[in-house]
């Protein structure tokens, strides 16, 4: 399995390894008949993102200055999201940027074999991508219907076309690349007309669910991208409930549209423009400095790093894409083994998630308290999660430590304070940014998209104007890359809730949850099986989904066995906090995969011990409740 | 379709509603009762699968995918009402009303009407309800106008029209998600927010903006819908019945506001909530305040025919009973 990345002519995306997916060469080639469109997607890409940084931060700055404000930005800023999706989305598929499975490359170059599986895989993805792109043209038609207008006159609809257009180009895209014969592109194109077939027969739905299902896992197997294999499967589960499949849209819309989502693209932009600076050889040399003569100092910062980043990152994975390619080096070149790195840096992705001003607390906390029994206050929950979240940080950077020593890194050098100085003058623009982003944060200044956009600013103004390590003439080029890399991550999480959207319509946690109430009955079993339910639905729902379905269902039950409402917070979100590292699809894998270029189980071996170590810590926390519960007597709730 | 026949007609109508209200609330109990008696008045032709707290999205998302077809009902608050026909709006004017009854009389007036708007949207308006009035919850004493200048006032980002209305009245609003609402107050990007009573407990808002106003701004009134083509599949006879249900829970719903949310109040001022009272001399600053931005809430937020039926009910239920307009 590989993430697939750019072809190097391309200037290729900055993830380490991997290779083109099937079909970039013969897409590219496709882009080329049609370069215009390459290039109207490239300036559409980087104006969306210029965009959706400057408009929260004209908000942020006018709130002060007599509350001078865009009426209606966060309409605004919600389109721009969907179009960074959608035309990021269709970028990544021109340079080969979308996660793949690609077992065809155990066949060898040029074979047959290896012909008829990208001529399969990338026929369903044709097929798939056309059949969203329909239910894409309905939700717009929908939309019409309702008639939004956007402040300043232009109705919603327009603006939402870029679902099914892109979607549209996307499909072509893959039909091109199935073949380089039209022989085989007119199979793909066959197999377009085949989907809709399907869906046009009524009543045949039950019988062709499974045949259909196999077809799309078989695809994404053989190297079609990922969000084709969740997006089909959630196509073909709407369609088997007799659900319109616009419903899959709806649910892609509700996620990409939702409010706080900009931040996603925002902070990866702002990881992106330091990744592509001279930011990380500057940060090596502060810490270098700092912990140079302590074994595993490196890997106790990247765990402190990543911890912080998290906090106001919310667990989206955002931490991994930002910083990911941050601190891996950083790792690399102090002497760590590959596979630690990889799987450190995969671990931290969502430590900290239980420290303020973390979104999921705060959504466990409204949604938990939503029974009128129960009360479980946010500050509560961060209070009660300090030490559990710290204990967290505390075992992987003791493991950090503990590898540190063992593996032979960088020769201790000689602790001096003038160096430390000189390194943090030269890394006090990166070092101050974090800060930056909490006090902005915390104080009240501005909200988390706004924070973002600052973010983002921030960082294109110290690595173009400050520090200089981007000529301005670079910076579309960083912007573009970073783009497509978020479209294709858009997608996947997109997609991802159109599966999640599925499982609420089916009513599936319901049923689950009731088998538990029926056969589990004493308070160890139950925190038990909410240990293991958490730890495979935390990896396969996304964790705001997680919390909304499974919070509401899961606190009554607890209350019921006996468990203190925020002591069972506490456990929920740390759960979910390993949930991000489950095999075979926590997100912190996908999203490390798809950064670093490494075959998933690759990454499922790098990061076990991990898993074991924090899992050692999710049972303490789930059994020692006074590690949670103490410090709230501390202070008297 | 051609061999449907009578295997449809053993079918039951599966109808797919979701709403906002909170799992295992008591709103949400009573939800659940109706559409478990939509279940035994049809003998069980008519089953709801109902989603609750959100789950199927907010009310933008739920009226939306009513639209696709993937949703077929829904207890939508104003919110969601807004999003198939703004009129609704009227109903729900800051100070336009100071009494149930007041509000009462108007709906009743314009119901038919309302529905009607409703209806050619494809939707049936099936019943009445609502969450109790919105108050003034803030993290300073709020008692007269210019005591909420200074404060940031939560507003919906959806709604830019209700921004330019507050700005112009010279408040402070600060349009962020609802998502975004419980962070803001605890940053203090937000310091004050409008909601009933019931609804500062159950998301526990009010721990961090602990003074309420006593002063009844709007009522959040909602309504349960269903698409048109959904309704027509149910057998016209079995319709009343649901109808009947529906306004069943409606009316309990109300009732429940009506008595508990007192209760609510009392219940947070046993956890730190503060009241802060409004005088006669405070109410006319606030009347006064508001109806200068009402020519701004016609033109921009509420459609104006509906802004001027709605005040003229109001005007009519006060000169018949004059002593009711002064009561809270
Ligand atoms: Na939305
Ligand atoms: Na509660």
């Amino acid at each position: 399995m590989t993430a697939a990345t750019g072809s190097p002519d391309d200037g290729g995306l900055p993830v380490i390894g991997g290779r083109p997916a099937p079909g970039a060469r013969a897409a590219a080639a496709a882009s080329g008949a049609g370069g215009w469109v390459a290039r109207c997607e490239d300036a559409v890409l980087v104006a969306a993102l210029a965009l959706a940084t400057v408009v929260p931060l004209i908000d942020a700055l006018g709130r002060p200055l007599g509350g001078f404000h865009i009426p209606g930005s966060a309409l605004y800023v919600q389109q721009l999201t969907l179009w960074l999706a959608f035309v990021g989305g269709l970028a990544a598929t021109r340079l080969g940027a979308h996660l793949t499975l690609s077992t065809s490359q155990l066949f060898p170059e040029g074979s047959l074999a290896r012909r008829a599986a990208r001529l399969a895989a990338l026929s369903v993805a044709a097929a798939v991508v056309a059949v969203l792109a329909y239910a894409s043209a309905v939700l717009v038609a929908g939309s019409r219907q309702e008639g939004h207008v956007l402040p300043g006159g232009l109705p919603e609809w327009v603006s939402e076309c870029v679902m099914p257009v892109a979607l549209g180009l996307m499909a072509l895209r893959f039909a091109w690349g199935a073949g380089e014969s039209w022989r085989g592109r007119a199979v793909a194109v066959a197999a377009v007309g085949l989907a809709f077939a399907c869906g046009a027969v009524p009543g045949h739905a039950g019988a062709l669910v499974w045949p259909l299902a196999l077809l799309v896992v078989a695809a994404a197997l053989l190297g079609a991208p990922v969000f084709v294999g969740m997006g089909g499967l959630a196509l073909v589960l709407f369609f088997a409930d007799g659900t319109p499949v616009a419903g899959v849209s709806a649910e892609v819309y509700r996620l990409i549209a939702s409010p706080t989502l900009p931040a996603i693209p925002l902070l990866t932009a702002a990881g992106y423009v330091l990744a592509e600076s001279g930011a990380s050889s500057r940060l090596v040399r502060f810490f270098r400095a700092l912990f140079g003569g302590m074994p595993g100092g490196m890997a106790v910062m990247v765990a402190a790093v990543c911890a912080l980043f998290t906090t106001f990152t919310g667990g989206s994975g955002v931490t991994i894409i930002a910083l990911g390619g941050l601190v891996y080096p950083m790792l690399r070149e102090d002497g760590y083994p590959e596979g630690f790195s990889l799987g450190l840096v995969t671990a931290a992705g969502s430590l900290g998630l239980l420290f303020p001003p973390s979104l999921p607390v705060v959504l466990y906390s409204v949604v938990a308290s939503s029974s009128q029994q129960l009360s479980v206050p946010a500050e509560s929950l961060y209070l009660a999660g300090l030490v559990p979240g710290l204990l967290l940080v505390v075992l992987v950077a003791l493991y950090g430590i503990h590898v540190g020593r063992k593996a032979a890194t960088r020769e201790a050098e000689p602790f001096s304070w003038r160096e430390v100085a000189r390194s943090l003058w030269a890394a006090k623009w990166e070092l101050l940014l974090p800060v930056f982003v909490i006090v902005l944060f915390a104080s009240g200044v501005a909200s988390m998209v706004e924070t973002a956009a600052a973010a983002c600013a921030y960082a294109v103004i110290v690595e173009c104007f400050v520090a200089g390590d981007i000529p301005l003439r670079r910076l579309p080029g960083v912007l573009l890359r970073a783009s497509a890399l978020m479209g294709a991550v858009l997608l996947l999480l997109s997609v991802a809730m159109g599966l999640t959207g599925y499982l609420v319509v089916a009513q599936i946690p319901d049923l689950v949850l009731s088998w538990v109430k029926i056969h589990i009955h004493s308070q160890m079993v139950f925190l038990l099986a909410l240990n293991v339910l958490l730890l495979v639905l935390g990896s396969v729902l996304e964790i705001y989904s997680a919390i909304i379905i499974l919070a509401p269902l899961v606190a009554p039950i607890g209350v019921a066995f006996g468990v203190d409402p925020i002591h069972l917070g506490v456990i929920f979100l740390a759960n979910l906090e390993l949930g991000f590292l489950f095999p075979p699809v926590g997100l912190n894998l996908f999203l490390s995969s798809s950064r670093f270029g490494q075959p998933l189980p690759r990454l499922y071996r790098h990061v076990l011990p991990f898993l074991a170590i924090l899992g050692v810590g999710v049972l303490l926390i789930t059994y020692l409740p006074s590690m949670s519960l103490g410090i709230l007597k501390l202070f008297g709730r | 379709a051609a061999g449907a026949g009578p295997a449809a007609a053993q079918q039951p109508v599966v109808i797919k509603m979701a709403t906002l209200v909170p799992e295992g609330s008591s709103w949400h109990l009573i939800i659940k009762e109706m559409a478990d008696k939509w279940k035994t008045v049809s003998g069980g032709r008519v089953v709801v699968r109902l989603y609750a707290g959100g789950v199927a999205g907010d009310d933008a998302d739920v009226v939306r995918k009513m639209h696709l077809g993937t949703l077929n009902a829904g207890v939508l608050t104003e919110v969601g009402l807004a999003e198939i026909d703004r009129s609704v709006l009227a109903l729900s004017v800051p100070l336009m009303f100071s009494s149930y009854d007041e509000v009462d009389y108007a709906l009743e007036k314009m119901r038919s009407g309302l529905e009607a708007k409703m209806a050619a949207k494809g939707f049936v308006t099936l019943a009445w309800l609502d969450g109790g009035w919105s108050h003034i919850f803030a993290q300073k004493p709020v008692a007269v106008p210019d005591d909420l200048k200074p404060l940031k006032l939560y507003t919906p980002s959806g709604d830019p029209g209700a921004v330019e209305v507050y700005k112009a009245a010279g408040f402070n609003p600060v349009p962020l998600p609802t998502t975004e609402l419980s962070t803001a107050l605890q940053t203090g990007l937000v310091s004050a927010v409008q909601i009933p009573p019931q609804v500062a407990v159950i998301t526990q808002y009010y721990t961090h903006a602990k003074y309420m106003t006593d002063l009844n701004w709007l009522l959040l009134l909602g309504a349960t819908v269903i698409d048109k083509a959904t309704w027509e599949k149910i057998p016209a006879d079995v319709r009343p019945a649901l109808l009947e249900a529906a306004r069943d829970a409606g009316r309990r719903l109300r009732a429940d506001v009506r008595q508990n949310g007192e209760s609510a109040v009392e219940a947070m001022k046993k956890r730190g909530l503060v009241v802060v009272p409004v005088d006669a001399r405070a109410r006319e600053l606030w009347r006064r305040a508001v109806e200068n931005a009402y020519p701004r809430v016609r033109a921009q937020v509420v459609p104006s025919d509906a802004f001027d039926e709605a005040l003229r009910h109001r005007d009519e239920f006060r000169k018949r009973s004059p002593g009711a307009a002064r009561g809270q």
